[in-house]
């Protein structure tokens, strides 16, 4: 991961930064047993979750998954069925949209075509009867604040998608929302545009040090940007936990597979000792459950093809190598493992190391603290 | 072939109509323009079946909205019509325009046919009269009989119609004034919108059409109106409560005329002649309730006398009325109908 | 034929190749050829006639059909005219818009009833729909019958044959020339908007008149000019249900032609009202495009 989503809660706004001033920047949020159904869909089942001041959540899911159900609950927008979400100490699940303060980016910026940039940012600030002198200094600050300065008076039809996404965000921010909520912000731009959006976004949050709800599907997205990532599948939170945590300690299929690409080999435990077709395999703690079947997860890239013996640290298997394949600087060998398992292993192509014949036996070894292992067979 | 075919049954077509040779059947037609509707079914039963026999000729019917088609015909330089119904107003001024052919001395030395009928180009043949109708529910006693109890709103109060033009209520409002019949014109236009101007409030509907003129009688929106007999009549037949008086009617007519340059001109002075003899008058008031023109037609014993009666043109009922003068709207129309619509706008 | 047989020195095909380029481009235009005929021989020559026949009478050129027009009746008919199409285009923003919003708001079948309430007098004649008002308003119509049954009045209300009634029947008759453009552009408004709007703090009738009326403005424009122009053109409801008293242009127009058969009059007012709608719907575009101006400054 990067050094980005190691920057975690709120930083320190300076009396001269365009953060809030001499009040709290943010507010932790507390959902419990949220629930919501359309007929026989639910859309939100049982959810709780906590999230923290100034923390960065991601909402991350599949469409259909609640996760945009949950946001707009936050939001107002959608009356669930049964729960509770608190703002602090307020319960605000009966407050209408308008009275709850909080700052949101729609998914097409949802920028008032009526009105020009700075018209944008000053809606919320004349709705909330700012000075005209005052309301035409935050702007600007506004707008310097997300590199729009001298856009002021541009009509929302003259900007480019970039321009529009810093807008909708400068708008969200500008009347000072202890909370922004942010529904796939950036799925409308082109994928460099993206990348680049998500470092302001990241750094936008760092700097106000507000508590931000970001929705999206694209878990690359996730976790570039988080503190925290909320997988939710079906109406229920899977897993609530920082990106390197969940990328490598998934504790279901789904989050397993949600999450970069995964292999799923049978592994049988007995005595709380698990065994890959009759080889030991050790994990760096305890089984979470004594069920005699359950499903090893493996990452394409946490795995190695080995000529030795096993290190202190490391698990290992063979299997029969069916292909290799040359593709300049790596080198991908299909590899059958135990006569029905298939898997693809990408190593670094080396000049001083021979390709192995098709049809040699191959080892393959990951670490021990790579290890995971789920109950059942994975099969949902 | 064909040609032969075709030849074949026009001639056939031609004997089947009984009017002599194929040869010459094409000559022997007039086209006549009326206002259609029953009005002019009237007019074909009484009248152009009795021209078709008579003269051994076909008569081709198709229907005029007024004075400006006939001007457009004879504009055009060959009128597609022989014979035209028009108002009397409209003959006259059609006349003044010099748009119509001279009549023939013959036609108009038509005896029983009386002077404010006829110009030198046109000669009226069907009479009709604005009359005073009142709904004889709403007075069921004492009715209003002329046009001094039509504007007495205390004694007759109500809802009233009249027409939306300053014809006829020009002079209505000069006899609910106090002017005598015979002094009419021409009119002091001045007192008669001051008279008018006494009722106006009291005028629900200023009727546009003869059809809007029966429905709000009917309908009971007024009480009283100032309308065509015949619109009139028709409700009472219809069983509505209903009646009319000729008293201080306005006896009014529409005309032949025979636009200048129309081709059967010849033919078209003969069939003007056979409809304005007595016996063939009188069939009209068979078929409709207008009367004939001609008043020698009510001697004819066509006409049953309880149906005479109820004619505006019987003798009886011409003299509690008197003639529209047509020269004085031919020339005022224009002038007075513009002062009207302010009028009635005010 | 082979490539071989290409000449060094052989002209190249531009000439060829342009003169191809605008025979496209002609038989292109050619395609709109019959809406110019059609729109040339039913509108701009009409047009072209109806004016050289209000200047050019029997007498040579004349200003006279004009110059009649000075009369006050006119005058008193002008204002009549645009009174009521103010008031009628007025009563159909008040009574439209709600109803417009309803129907964009309900769900697709129950969207579909209300318009289909909407639309339904347009599958009725425009002069049965008018004798229908004369049923309920008028003396002895429904409306008084019941006022008078229930004891709520004495004497019956005057609602027809007047300006009233005028204008009841023809609010009726355009309203779904209102509805319709309205409920078009409602449709196309983004509700994201009004959520933005809402969550950035505006209390819902803020947000209605702040954000979502400039937003269906296009609709509503369109829909006032429609009513208002065929308003000013109005002619078979106010001859009926006002009584003869309340004169609009067209009924001078009719009254030309019937009473005086005067084609020149009546040409004459037609010029004056086509003259006058144009007017205003280039009144109209200047305003609606100031607007627009000052939005995108």
């Amino acid at each position: 991961m990067n050094d980005v989503t190691k920057t975690t809660g709120p930083a320190n706004a300076g009396p001269d930064e365009a953060g809030p001033q001499g009040r709290d920047h943010a507010l932790p949020i507390s959902v419990r047993s949220l629930t919501k159904t359309y007929g026989a869909f639910h859309a939100l089942n049982d959810v709780s979750i906590d999230i923290r001041n100034g923390e960065f959540m991601t909402l991350l899911g599949p469409s259909g998954s609640g996760k945009t159900t949950l946001l707009m609950v936050l939001a107002g927008f959608v009356r669930p069925d049964n729960g509770s979400v608190k703002f602090g100490e307020r319960e605000i699940l009966l407050l209408p949209p308008h009275k709850r303060d909080i700052g949101m980016v729609f998914q097409n910026y949802a920028l008032f075509p009526h009105m020009t940039v700075a018209d944008n940012l000053a809606y919320p600030l004349k709705l909330r009867r700012v000075g005209k002198a005052e309301i035409r200094e935050r702007v600007e600050r506004a707008l310097d604040l997300v590199q729009l300065g001298g856009l002021g008076d541009r009509g929302i039809e003259a900007l480019s998608g970039g321009q529009r996404q810093r807008v909708a965000l400068a708008r969200a921010v500008i009347f000072e929302p202890r909370i922004l909520l942010m529904d796939e912000p950036l799925s409308a731009l082109d994928k460099n545009l993206r990348e680049q959006m998500q470092f302001e976004v990241r750094a936008l949050h760092d700097r106000l040090g507000i508590t931000t709800v970001y929705v999206t599907h694209d878990q690359r997205e996730a976790l570039t940007m988080s503190d925290r990532i909320a997988v939710i599948n079906e109406g229920r939170i899977q897993q609530v936990d920082p990106p390197r945590k969940l990328y490598e300690r998934p504790e279901t299929f789904f989050v397993a597979s949600f999450i970069g690409e995964t292999y799923r080999l049978p592994v049988e435990v007995a005595d709380g000792k698990a065994s890959l077709f009759g080889q030991p395999v050790r994990t760096d703690s305890p089984l979470g459950s004594n069920a005699a079947r359950q499903t090893l997860i493996l990452r394409p890239e946490m795995l190695h093809i080995d000529e030795g013996a096993p290190e202190a640290d490391e698990n290992q298997m063979t299997g029969t190598l069916r292909q290799s394949v040359f593709q300049g600087d790596s080198i991908v060998s299909y590899i059958t493992i135990h006569g029905d398992h298939e898997i693809a292993v990408r190593s670094q192509h080396r000049s001083d190391r021979s390709l192995p014949e098709p049809g040699s036996e191959v080892r393959l070894s990951w670490l021990v603290q790579d290890t995971v292992i789920l109950p059942g067979d994975g099969r949902t | 072939m064909s040609i032969r075919k075709t030849l074949l049954t026009a001639t056939a077509l031609a004997a089947a109509m009984g009017t002599g040779t194929g040869a010459a059947w094409a000559q022997d037609s007039i086209t006549i323009a009326s206002w259609g509707g029953a009005y002019q079914e009237a007019q074909r039963k009484a009248w152009f079946d009795v021209v078709e026999e008579e003269l051994g000729i076909t008569v081709n019917e198709d229907t005029t909205s007024g004075v400006a088609d006939v001007r457009v015909q004879v504009a055009s330089g060959a009128p597609t019509w022989d014979l035209t119904q028009q108002g009397n107003a409209g003959c006259a001024l059609l006349d003044s325009e010099g748009n119509v052919e001279p009549l023939d001395e013959s036609i108009l030395s038509i005896p029983g046919i009386p002077d404010e009928f006829k110009g030198e180009g046109w000669i009226s043949n069907l009479v009709y009269g604005h009359v005073i109708a009142r709904n004889d529910e709403v007075f069921p006693d004492e009715k209003p009989e002329n046009w001094v109890d039509f504007w007495d709103t205390e004694k007759f109060p109500g809802p009233r119609s009249l027409r939306k033009s300053p014809m006829y209520n020009m002079e209505v409002a000069l006899l609910a004034d106090g002017v005598p019949m015979d002094e009419l014109y021409p009119i002091d236009t001045e007192r008669a919108f001051n008279k008018l101007r006494e009722i106006r409030d009291d005028v629900a509907v200023w009727w546009s059409s003869g059809a809007q003129s029966a429905q709000v009688l009917q309908d009971g929106e007024v009480d009283m109106a100032g309308l065509w007999n015949g619109r009139a009549q028709a409700l009472t037949e219809e069983g509505a409560p209903i009646s009319i008086t000729f008293n201080e009617q306005i006896v009014l007519a529409d005309c032949w005329i025979i636009p200048k340059g129309a081709k059967n001109k010849d033919l078209a002075m003969k069939a003007i002649e056979v409809m304005s003899r007595p016996e063939v008058q009188a069939r009209i008031a068979l078929f409709i309730n207008y009367g004939p023109a001609n008043a020698d037609a009510f001697d004819t014993g066509v006409i049953p006398e309880d149906v005479a009666k109820g004619l505006p043109s019987h003798p009886d009922n011409v003299a509690k009325g008197f003639y529209l003068n047509e020269a004085y709207w031919v020339e005022n129309l224009d002038r007075l109908t513009q002062e009207f619509d302010f009028f009635i706008q005010e | 034929m082979t490539a071989a047989d290409h000449q060094p020195d052989a002209p190249m095909n531009e000439r060829a190749l342009d003169r191809q380029a605008r025979a496209e481009q002609r038989n292109l235009m050619a395609l709109s050829l019959p809406a110019f005929i059609l729109v040339g021989s039913l509108v701009l020559l009409p047009m072209g006639w109806l004016f050289w026949m209000s200047i050019y009478g029997a007498d040579g050129f004349t200003a006279e059909n004009y110059t009649r027009l000075l009369h006050p009746s006119y005058k008193k008919t002008l204002i009549t005219t645009f009174e009521l199409a103010f008031l009628v285009t007025g009563l159909c923003i008040l009574l439209g818009y709600p109803l417009a919003y309803l129907a964009s708001q309900l769900k697709p079948r129950m969207a579909s009833l209300v318009l289909l309430c909407v639309l339904f007098p347009f599958w009725t004649s425009l002069l049965v729909r008018t004798y229908a008002w004369l049923v309920l308003l008028q003396r002895r119509g429904l409306i008084n019958n019941w006022l008078m049954e229930w004891g709520l009045i004495d004497t019956p209300l005057k609602l027809v044959h007047n300006f009233t009634g005028t204008t009841i029947g023809m609010v009726h008759i355009m309203l779904p020339f209102f509805v319709l453009p309205l409920y078009a552009s409602m449709k196309t408004v983004d509700y994201d908007l009004m959520k933005a709007a809402s969550n950035l703090g505006a209390s819902p009738v803020r947000a209605f008149w702040q954000i979502y009326v400039p937003l269906t403005l296009s609709g509503l424009g369109a829909g006032v000019i429609l009513v208002f122009v065929l308003s000013l053109g109005f002619y078979v409801t106010p001859a009926l249900l006002g009584g003869g008293r309340v004169m609009m242009w067209a009924m001078q127009i009719e009254r030309s032609m019937a009473v005086y058969a005067d084609w020149g009059a009546a040409s004459a007012l037609g010029v004056v009202l086509l003259v006058m709608t144009l007017g205003i719907l280039w009144a109209f575009a200047r305003l609606t495009g100031a607007i627009g101006a000052t939005e995108g400054k």
